[in-house]
């Protein structure tokens, strides 16, 4: 019985490792173009590696985070609290937790309008432009 | 962006301990669920849930960790006046962007 499910959540590791893959791999591009370089097969695949493993990490980090303040639900405060380290994150995140709710709201906004939504506003947030600070030059590292 | 999709279904023989079994077909995951499924699957508790702002945060806060990861082994990669970014100039980027996650 346990060996069932162990199987079957490696199989959904697994699933879940190729889509990361693709996506680090789809990230690296851009950088590629940004910064005029090619990155190996091993590195995008080790950039990966390193991304679901890091996952875990962070997982872990706001399943404790939530438990501490008494919920089984992980919040926007529990994430930010991940983002602590570096300083430009948490500023960032501050920034792109208004553009989220921004983002929830205007979804209830469309859901009954429908009619009238333009192509423009897509459903894409408004976050995901924010963050596109490749390097943080002002990190917390000297 | 759209994550890829999945070769294999759980067969969903016996019931797992967290709240929802994984889907049955090679259904693609959305990039939302992506990130819930990632987080879930090493949660200790199964009670615990995501809410959907902190799964944007979350996926926000990878991919800045992607780019972040890559672009630190690109400018390794640099320094060494190469333009084929390798392993080994992830290596050398890698202790400080673990420090700064």
């Amino acid at each position: 019985m346990a060996a069932a499910g162990a199987e079957e959540r490696q199989m959904l590791a697994q699933r879940l490792k190729a889509a990361v893959h693709y996506t680090v791999g789809c990230l690296c591009q851009e950088v590629e173009e940004d910064k005029d370089v090619q990155f190996s097969k091993q590195s995008i695949a080790a950039i990966s590696e390193i991304t679901f493993r890091q996952c875990e990490i962070f997982a872990k980090d706001l399943e404790m985070f939530a438990r501490h303040a008494k919920r089984t639900t992980v919040t926007t405060e529990d994430v930010k609290l991940l983002a602590r380290r570096s300083n430009s994150l948490t500023k960032l995140k501050y920034i792109t937790q208004k553009s989220e709710e921004l983002a929830s709201s205007n979804m209830e906004q469309k859901e009954k309008k429908r009619k009238k939504s333009s192509a423009a506003k897509g459903a894409r947030t408004p976050g995901e432009q924010e963050a596109a600070v490749t390097e943080n030059e002002d990190s917390n590292t000297a | 962006m759209p994550a890829a999709s999945g070769r294999c279904g759980g067969s969903g023989r016996c019931p797992d301990r967290r709240a929802r079994p994984p889907p049955r077909s090679s259904v693609p995951l959305s990039a939302q669920d992506t990130v819930d499924r990632l987080l879930r699957l090493h949660f200790r508790d199964g009670r615990t849930r995501v809410n959907a702002d902190a799964q944007l945060l979350v996926a926000e806060l990878l991919k800045v960790f992607v780019r972040e990861a890559a672009a630190r082994a690109a400018r390794q990669a640099q320094a060494e006046d190469l333009k084929k970014v390798d392993t080994e100039h992830l290596e050398k980027a890698l202790p400080q962007l673990l420090l700064d996650f």
